[in-house]
């Protein structure tokens, strides 16, 4: 055992939530703060905000007194691959079209996986484009274009 | 690798059916054609688009399918629109809210007077003045004294910044030039709620939205703001007969086309408004909603546009009054 | 007898075989597009709202009712395999019921849910029936003051949601009510934390936050280390609950649908907090307390009752008032609108067909749920046979279209992502995702109706305790308050003195 006994998971859990706290704090402050009895846009928030930060202090001064189990993995492979995933179908679902664009965020996400091979990831995204664009296209009629204006149409 | 093939293959064919249909006047339209409509599904605006695109659909012979793209006051969906491909294949189905925006946010991403191509109107939705079922006035007289002889006891409700609502309560505050205490609710349905169980006073919104509970007597009704007197509510006098001319207002629909859009498409798509103005299962249901469609003269690019500048001119001055803004 | 004569003109219309036919095409619907990873119920009656335009008045009602209901069945089903919530409610299912599929009790969850909700919607039909009027005044009675109070209470509940630290719980609802509160600012129109970006001022999309903090951050834990051990879980143990199941879900069930059936009239979204009352309620009565989170059968059984018998009393304030309760009760009004029926008081009435016929149809598109999805159960299980890394992709893909279908805006796609880095984070901190999500949505509803109330009362608080409603609330919260933190606070001092001893 350490003989600084500090829970660096509470230690980090109370920092990120003073530095959210503050940050709410900051930009309500920027509002309006009016009086609690005709309350500002910025009072509720602020009041909350200041909430957070008192929380993330008590999370800061536990973690100098109970020693919890350690982080652990952390999944960097998958964050790279999962999170920019609804990012990349966002910004081409409208300019590539449906089916493009589904195809390429699912061969995306594909690669999160260490255990996924190229050859089972291209067969499952295309598979999962037919049919995704068979239920909600052509099925459920959702408005999308399938093909966008990007293509060159 | 055959599943690999048959995608290939079905993906190169769709996509040569879609180039074969390239953008020619002419021919338009070849392909369906998205409506846009600022609002979220259900709502009043979403139902008279769906009604008047179905019956446009039929004339134009291509189906016109509704997208809904809700947020910011409408003005999410006017932006889409604005920056869309001008090939008459995007339009724009808003109401009021296309002129009350341009005051009522300082910053638009869009120039309302020159990002667009006017289509025509479609229908102008009436609103009607009500107050709680206990209110002691009887008349829209009696309400004016009422609110002025308690201007910071009296609460008028509203759906929200840009709504219909919150229009015809900032004209009804500036009509009687008296300031009377706002609350403001997100959405019709808890704002109604509130005025159903009295504990606000004074609320005025569409027809749509206040019929129903007029004929049910649960609120107390004092004027309509259309020109003549509604055939569902025959009873209840217009604004013009109860001394309030100032409050004539409606919520007016229009459709638009992104500038640039050729002409051609522009008149066929004005045609097929009429058109669809005229289809009498599109007429019935409007009545239901306390409205009627335009008539022939102003479902047209020139009747919109005067629309449009006349209403801008209206509202800034009562907007700017109230000093409130949405951004 | 009235009564009788109006559920037999109901049932009579309802089970027509055109009737009954939609009725069981909008519940497999709503079942099979619900059940997709990271799709509702709002966001299945949003795409499925156009189908039922082309039918007759009360076909089409009857059918969306069925959407709605599968759909939320639906959206339990993967809240218990794999953690994604499709709407608030069966946020709080994914708790215990994900833990019970992880032990390889699946196909129990997946049942007791099932029967949960059926009885649920059995009782809470029959008192949409007899009550629908008087539940309605008492409705019309709850303003700005009450609803504050009764979020007050929510709120104080929601400690019991955590089964970790405390501290961390309360810290994880602020943080929910400050996102609750991204977006425009109704009293002034000023936006608020939007960072300028204008597709946020009507605030973050509920699905696009849940989806991100249950369903991506848990997509991540996953992947965290899938080389040393085998993710989920490939052992189901029997498809049924066993007789002690059965045992332990029959009390929560009738508490969770009483109290669903009460909060479920609350036209100003009381619906929302039944799942979680309950659970709270059930933990408090629970001998054994430590279970909730490892997969207590209660924690399924009751918020799923109260989640089911508050979606049938939502439609009291629609049908009596012609007002919608929640956003999916909104797209009913307008598709009722659009068939020609405008809502109003006098519904039942002028309609009664419509009316009777509608209440008739939940009842029978509950019993066609449990019939149509005891046998599914064991289809559903088999999907967790799939092995994650090809899960994954699809439930990413399933995601995006879900969120991006309910408004056309890509920036709840980046909000997806967001909340999936900030669940993820969080949950590596040993955070719990409920409370955040009740925070998100109980904020708007507090702030609005605190700064209401005091526009109504001209700035004097009392008016929270001089209203007998809402001074009854508040006594309640603090009767809670009281109950949740002493014995928490003799346990910890015990904890304390033992280990001076």
């Amino acid at each position: 055992m350490n003989s600084l006994k500090f829970d660096t998971t509470n230690l980090i859990c109370g920092l990120l939530f003073m530095a959210i706290g503050i940050f709410f704090a900051y930009q309500s402050f920027e509002l309006d703060l009016g009086t609690a009895f005709r309350m500002g846009p910025g009072y509720f928030p602020f009041i909350l905000a200041c909430a957070l930060m008192l929380f993330g202090i008590i999370i800061l001064v536990q973690s100098a007194r109970v020693q919890g189990e350690p982080i652990g993995h952390i999944a960097w492979r998958g964050m790279l691959f999962i999170l920019p995933a609804p990012i990349l179908f966002g910004l081409t679902v409208r300019g590539l079209g449906f089916v493009p664009s589904l195809f390429m965020t699912a061969l995306f996400a594909c690669f999160a996986s260490g255990r996924m091979k190229p050859l089972t990831a291209i067969v499952l995204s295309v598979a999962l484009t037919i049919f995704c664009v068979l239920v909600f296209s052509y099925g459920l009629g959702l408005p999308f274009r399938r093909f966008g204006p990007w293509l060159g149409l | 690798m055959k599943i690999l093939n048959a995608v290939l293959g079905a993906t190169a064919l769709a996509a040569l059916s879609l180039f074969s249909a390239s953008a020619n006047a002419q021919g338009y339209p070849e392909r369906q054609i998205t409506m846009v409509v600022p609002f979220s599904a259900g709502g009043p605006t979403d139902t008279v688009t769906r009604l008047v695109a179905e019956s446009m659909s039929k004339d134009l012979g291509q189906q016109i399918i509704v997208e809904n793209v809700g947020g910011a006051g409408g003005t999410l969906g006017a932006a889409r629109v604005a920056n869309a491909e001008p090939d008459g294949y995007t339009l724009l189905l808003h109401h009021i809210g296309m002129a009350t925006s341009a005051t009522l946010y300082r910053k638009l991403p869009y120039d309302t007077l020159n990002a667009f191509e006017y289509v025509g109107l479609v229908t102008e939705v009436p609103m009607t003045l009500l107050a709680r079922k206990d209110m002691e006035a009887t008349d829209l007289k009696g309400l004016i004294d009422y609110a002025k002889a308690n201007q910071d006891k009296v609460t008028v409700a509203n759906a929200g910044i840009g709504a219909a609502s919150h229009l015809c309560g900032m004209l009804f505050m500036s009509a009687i030039e008296t300031s009377l205490v706002t609350v403001p609710y997100k959405g019709t349905g808890p704002a109604m709620t509130d005025l159903l169980g009295g504990q606000v006073d004074i609320m005025c919104d569409q027809t749509t939205n206040t019929t129903k509970q007029i004929q049910a007597g649960t609120v107390k009704a004092y004027a309509v703001t259309s020109p003549e007197r509604l055939d569902v509510l025959k009873d209840l006098p217009t604004v013009k007969e109860a001394g309030l001319p100032q409050m004539e207002v409606g919520i007016w629909h229009g459709i638009y086309a992104p500038k640039g859009t050729p002409k051609e498409a522009i008149d066929k798509l004005s045609k097929a408004l009429q058109v669809a103005l005229k289809d009498p299962n599109v007429a019935a249901r409007f009545v239901e909603l306390g409205t009627k469609p335009s008539p022939e003269a102003d479902a047209t690019p020139e009747a919109l546009k005067a629309k449009l500048e006349g209403e801008i001119a209206r509202w800034k001055p009562v907007i700017e009054a109230a000093g409130q803004y949405a951004d | 007898m009235d009564l009788l004569n109006n559920l037999a003109l109901g049932f009579s219309t309802a089970s027509s075989l055109a009737n009954l036919f939609f009725c069981l095409i909008g519940v497999l619907l709503g079942t099979l597009i619900g059940v997709l990873p990271g799709i509702g119920p709002t966001a299945t009656i949003a795409m499925l709202l156009p189908i039922t335009f082309q039918l007759e008045p009360v076909s089409s009602l009857i059918m969306l009712a069925g959407i709605y209901y599968g759909a939320q069945y639906g959206g339990s089903t993967t809240a218990i395999l794999i953690n994604l919530p499709g709407e608030s409610s069966s946020a709080v299912t994914a708790i215990d019921g994900y833990q019970m599929a992880r032990k390889g009790k699946a196909g129990a969850a997946l049942a007791i849910a099932a029967l949960g909700s059926f009885f649920a919607g059995t009782v809470s039909t029959f008192l949409v029936a007899i009550f629908a009027p008087p539940l309605t005044e008492i409705a019309l009675q709850f303003g700005a003051a009450e609803y504050f109070s009764l979020m007050v209470v929510g709120l104080v509940s929601s400690i019991a949601l955590a089964h970790g630290s405390m501290v961390k719980a309360l810290a994880m609802v602020v943080l929910g009510l400050l996102l609750g509160l991204v977006g425009t600012d109704i009293y002034t129109g000023t936006p608020r934390f939007t960072l300028g970006i204008r597709e946020y001022s009507d605030g973050l999309n509920f699905v696009a936050v849940a989806v991100g903090v249950f369903g991506i951050a848990e997509i991540l834990r996953n992947l965290e280390n899938e080389k040393s051990r085998t993710v989920l879980m490939a052992k189901v143990s029997g498809l049924m609950p066993t007789k002690e199941d059965f045992k332990a879900m029959i009390a929560p069930v009738l508490r969770g649908t009483v109290i669903g059936s009460v909060l479920g009239i609350l036209p100003g979204g009381g619906a929302i907090l039944a799942a979680f009352a309950s659970y709270t309620i059930e933990k408090k009565v629970s001998k054994n307390p430590q279970e909730f989170g490892q997969g207590a059968v209660a924690g399924v059984a009751g918020p799923e009752s109260a989640n089911n018998a508050g979606a049938q009393t939502s439609f009291i304030p629609l049908l009596t008032l012609g007002i919608p309760a929640n956003p999916v009760m909104a797209l009913m009004i307008g598709a009722m609108i659009i068939q020609g029926i405008v809502p109003g008081p006098n519904v039942a009435t002028e309609q009664p067909a419509l009316f009777w016929g509608i209440i008739a149809s939940m009842w029978i598109g509950n019993l066609m749920l449990v019939v149509l999805n005891l046998p599914l159960i064991g289809l559903w299980v088999k999907l967790l046979t799939i092995p994650y890394y090809v899960l994954f992709p699809i439930i990413m893909a399933f995601c995006s279209i879900g969120v991006y279908s309910v408004n056309s805006n890509v920036y709840d796609l980046y909000s997806v992502a967001f909340f999936g880095l900030i669940g993820y984070v969080l949950s590596k901190l040993r955070c719990e995702p409920a409370p955040l999500l009740l925070g998100f949505v109980l904020g708007p509803l507090l702030e609005e109706n605190l700064r209401r109330a005091m526009i109504l009362s001209r700035g004097d608080p009392s008016t929270f305790v001089t209203r007998p409603i809402s001074a009854t609330l508040l006594f309640i919260a603090v009767v809670v308050l009281v109950i949740v933190f002493l014995p928490s606070v003799k346990a910890k001092r015990e904890a304390v003195f033992q280990e001076e001893d």
